[in-house]
C-alpha cells in the first residue's frame, strides 16, 4: 500500500529539507491535511516568494528584498567602518546585539582549498572595490574562529592594509557571564594567549 | 591508581561477567580465540574510551545486542571512584562516581594505561608513522591542548596540500594564500616540536634507565628526535623555532609546488634510536629492536607517574612470551610493588614460574572465565 500521489510528493518534498528524515516527514505531511486552506496558500507563497523575491544586496552581498538593502541605505549608520562577515547570519547576530553602527560586507564563505573554495569564488574582490569609493577607515574581520576564517581574514588584511585602511580582528576567548571552571582547555589556552594589561 | 573490579555487559564476546583483580600481577590464560584479548581491550576502553584495535565502536558491541556496557572500580589516591562506559550505536557515555560527563575528554585521563601489544613490537622497526603515533598518543595522554593542537595542524595541512596541488597543475596561482597557510602551519608546527622535544627529553632519562637495567647494563640507549626541517634542534626557543621553520619553508617552497604537497614539519618528523651509539633500526638484532620498544613503553609508566603521580596500569597482550626468562622476571619483578599490571598468554610454560606463583591467573574458555585460582 502506497500513499496517495499528492500527499507522497509531498513528503518527498518536505525530505529535500536538511533536518528531516521520513518519519518527520510523513508527519508534517498529514499536518498539513488538516490546517486550514489560507494558512497552506501563505505557506506555499513565501516558499516561492523567498526564491522569486529575494535578492543580493549590490553593495554589502547580504541577502535583502531591495537594492541597495536598508542596512547600506541608511544614512544613520556610520560609513566609515564596514563589518566583515561570512553568512547573512552573522549580520543578523551582529544586529541582535544593537551596538554596532556600521556597515556590513558578507562573504558568503571562507576561502578553503580542500573544497575547492578560493578567493575569487567569495565575495572579496566587491569588498576591495567598495574600499576605494567610499570613505572607509576601518575593516573589523568578524570570520569565524576557524582554521578557515582565520586564513580569509588573514588574507583580506593583507589586502587592505597596503591601502592605508585600519584592519582590526575580533577577539577570542571566554563567553561573559560564564563560570572559569566550565570553560574547555582549548578555550582558556586561547584566553590566557589575548590577555591584556589592565 | 589500581583497578579492582570490572563488570561487563555485552561487550565483544562477554554477556556478562564480573572480575575483581590483584593489585598486582593478574594473568588472563587460555587457548587462541576464547576472549583473553577482549578482557585487556575491555580495561584500555573502560580507561581511554575508544579501543586500540578498532576505529569503530559498533564491534565492541557483542553481536546481537544494542548497546554494550563496561563498568569498574578505580582506587586512586585512595579514594575507590566507580567508572562507567556505555557504548550504543548512537555513541558513547561516560560517568564518574554515577555522574554523566558532558565531554569524553573530561572522561579520557582519569584512569591511564599502558598498552603493549605485539603491534607494538614494530615500534622501532616499523614506519615512521607508527612512531609519531606513539609520541602523540603519549603527550596527548597527559597535556590534552596538544590533541587539539595536533587536530588544528592537521587540518591546515590538508588545506595546504590541495592549495600545493592546484599550484602544482596552474589551477591556480594563489601564492599569496599560500604565505598565509605557510604562516598558520608554522605556528602550530613549532608548538607541536617544542612539546615533542619536551616530551622526548623526558622519556629519555627513563628509558636510559629502564634498558640498561633490562639489559643488565650492557646496554646504553639513546633516543633522539630527528626533524624534517633543517637546524631545527632540541633546546631551542619557539620563537627560534619559527624563525627556523620560515627558513625551512622557504628553501622547499619551489620543491613543495613541484611536488605539490608540504615537504616539512612534525608530520615528516621521526625517531631515532641508538644503543651503544649504532643505530638500532639499521644494526640491531630483532631481539634489540624488541627490547627497545619495550624500554620506551616502560619509560612511559614512569613518566606518567612523574606527571601524574601515580603509576598507570600495565597491560601486556601476548609479549610475554617474546622476552628471555631474564627479561620476563625482571619486567614483572620491577612492576609487582607499584604497577598493576594484566597479561595474557595461551601458555604457562614459556613464563617464569615465580612469577606464574605469585600471580592471580584467570582462565578464558570461550566467552567465560572458568576458573580463578589464587596462590
Amino acid at each position: 500500500m502506497q500513499y496517495p500521489e499528492p500527499i507522497a510528493k509531498l513528503i518527498d518534498s518536505f525530505m529535500k529539507l536538511p533536518g528531516i528524515g521520513p518519519k518527520t516527514a510523513v508527519r508534517l505531511a498529514f499536518h498539513v491535511i488538516n490546517m486550514n486552506e489560507e494558512d497552506v496558500l501563505e505557506f506555499g507563497r513565501s516558499l516561492v516568494n523567498v526564491k522569486r523575491k529575494l535578492i543580493y544586496c549590490s553593495v554589502c552581498q547580504n541577502i535583502s528584498d531591495r537594492d541597495p538593502c536598508y542596512i547600506c541605505d541608511d544614512s544613520s549608520r556610520d560609513r566609515s567602518v564596514i563589518c566583515v562577515v561570512q553568512d547573512p547570519k552573522d549580520v543578523m547576530a551582529i544586529e541582535k546585539m544593537r551596538d554596532y553602527n556600521g556597515l556590513y560586507h558578507v562573504l558568503h564563505g571562507s576561502i578553503s582549498p580542500v573544497d575547492g573554495i578560493g578567493p575569487e569564488d567569495i565575495k572579496i574582490t566587491e569588498l576591495i572595490q567598495r574600499l576605494s569609493d567610499e570613505g572607509i577607515k576601518e575593516i573589523i574581520l568578524a570570520t569565524n574562529p576557524t582554521i578557515e576564517g582565520e586564513a580569509t581574514a588573514m588574507y583580506i588584511s593583507r589586502l587592505v592594509k597596503p591601502i592605508g585602511i585600519r584592519v582590526t580582528r575580533i577577539a577570542h576567548g571566554l563567553p561573559v557571564g560564564g563560570d572559569l571552571e566550565y570553560a574547555d582547555e582549548v578555550t582558556l589556552s586561547k584566553a590566557l594567549e589575548g590577555r591584556r594589561e589592565l | 591508581m589500581k583497578l579492582e573490579s570490572i563488570t561487563l555487559t555485552n561487550f565483544r564476546n562477554y554477556h556478562q561477567l564480573s572480575l575483581s583483580f590483584s593489585s598486582s600481577v593478574n594473568v588472563f590464560l587460555g587457548e587462541n580465540a576464547q576472549g583473553k584479548t577482549n578482557l585487556l581491550e575491555a580495561i584500555y576502553v573502560l580507561a581511554m574510551a575508544k579501543s586500540h584495535r578498532t576505529p569503530h565502536d559498533k564491534e565492541l558491541i557483542k553481536w546481537d545486542s544494542d548497546y554494550g556496557k563496561i563498568e569498574g572500580r578505580l582506587m586512586k589516591r585512595n579514594r575507590s571512584i566507580p567508572l562507567e562506559l556505555i557504548i550504543s550505536k548512537k555513541g558513547k557515555k561516560a560517568k564518574v562516581n554515577h555522574l554523566e560527563q558532558s565531554k569524553l575528554s573530561h572522561y579520557v585521563g582519569m584512569c591511564n594505561v599502558v598498552i603493549f601489544a605485539p603491534e607494538d613490537l614494530n615500534l622501532v622497526k616499523g614506519s615512521p608513522g607508527l612512531r609519531r603515533r606513539f609520541i602523540d598518543m603519549e603527550i596527548g595522554q597527559i597535556k590534552p591542548i596538544y590533541i587539539h593542537e595536533l587536530s588544528q595542524y592537521q587540518k591546515i595541512l590538508q588545506q595546504r596540500n590541495a592549495l600545493l596541488k592546484d599550484l602544482s597543475t596552474k589551477r591556480s596561482s594563489m601564492t599569496a594564500m599560500l604565505d598565509i597557510l605557510t604562516e598558520q602551519l608554522i605556528e602550530l608546527a613549532a608548538q607541536i616540536t617544542i612539546r615533542r622535544f619536551q616530551f622526548i627529553e623526558s622519556l629519555r632519562g627513563w628509558a636510559k634507565k629502564v634498558h640498561a637495567s633490562i639489559s643488565r647494563g650492557m646496554e646504553d640507549l639513546d633516543i633522539a628526535y630527528i626533524s624534517s626541517t633543517p637546524n631545527v634542534l632540541e633546546n631551542m626557543e619557539l620563537s627560534k623555532l619559527k624563525e627556523e621553520f620560515v627558513k625551512g619553508f622557504q628553501t622547499v617552497r619551489e620543491r613543495e609546488i613541484q611536488r605539490g604537497m608540504t615537504l616539512i614539519g612534525p608530520h615528516r618528523d621521526d625517531l631515532q634510536f641508538e644503543i651503544n651509539h649504532r643505530d638500532v633500526q639499521t644494526y640491531g638484532s630483532q631481539g634489540q629492536q624488541r627490547t627497545t620498544a619495550l624500554s620506551l613503553k616502560l619509560a612511559e609508566i614512569e613518566l606518567i607517574n612523574q606527571e601524574i603521580g601515580e603509576y598507570p596500569l600495565l597491560l601486556l597482550d601476548d609479549v610475554l612470551s617474546e622476552l628471555d626468562d631474564f627479561r620476563q622476571t625482571h619486567l614483572l619483578e620491577t612492576f609487582k610493588q607499584k604497577v598493576q599490571t594484566f597479561v595474557t598468554t595461551t601458555n604457562v610454560d614459556g613464563l617464569d614460574a615465580d612469577v606464574i606463583n605469585q600471580a592471580t591467573s584467570f582462565i578464558v574458555r570461550n566467552g567465560e572465565v572458568v576458573s580463578q585460582t589464587q596462590d
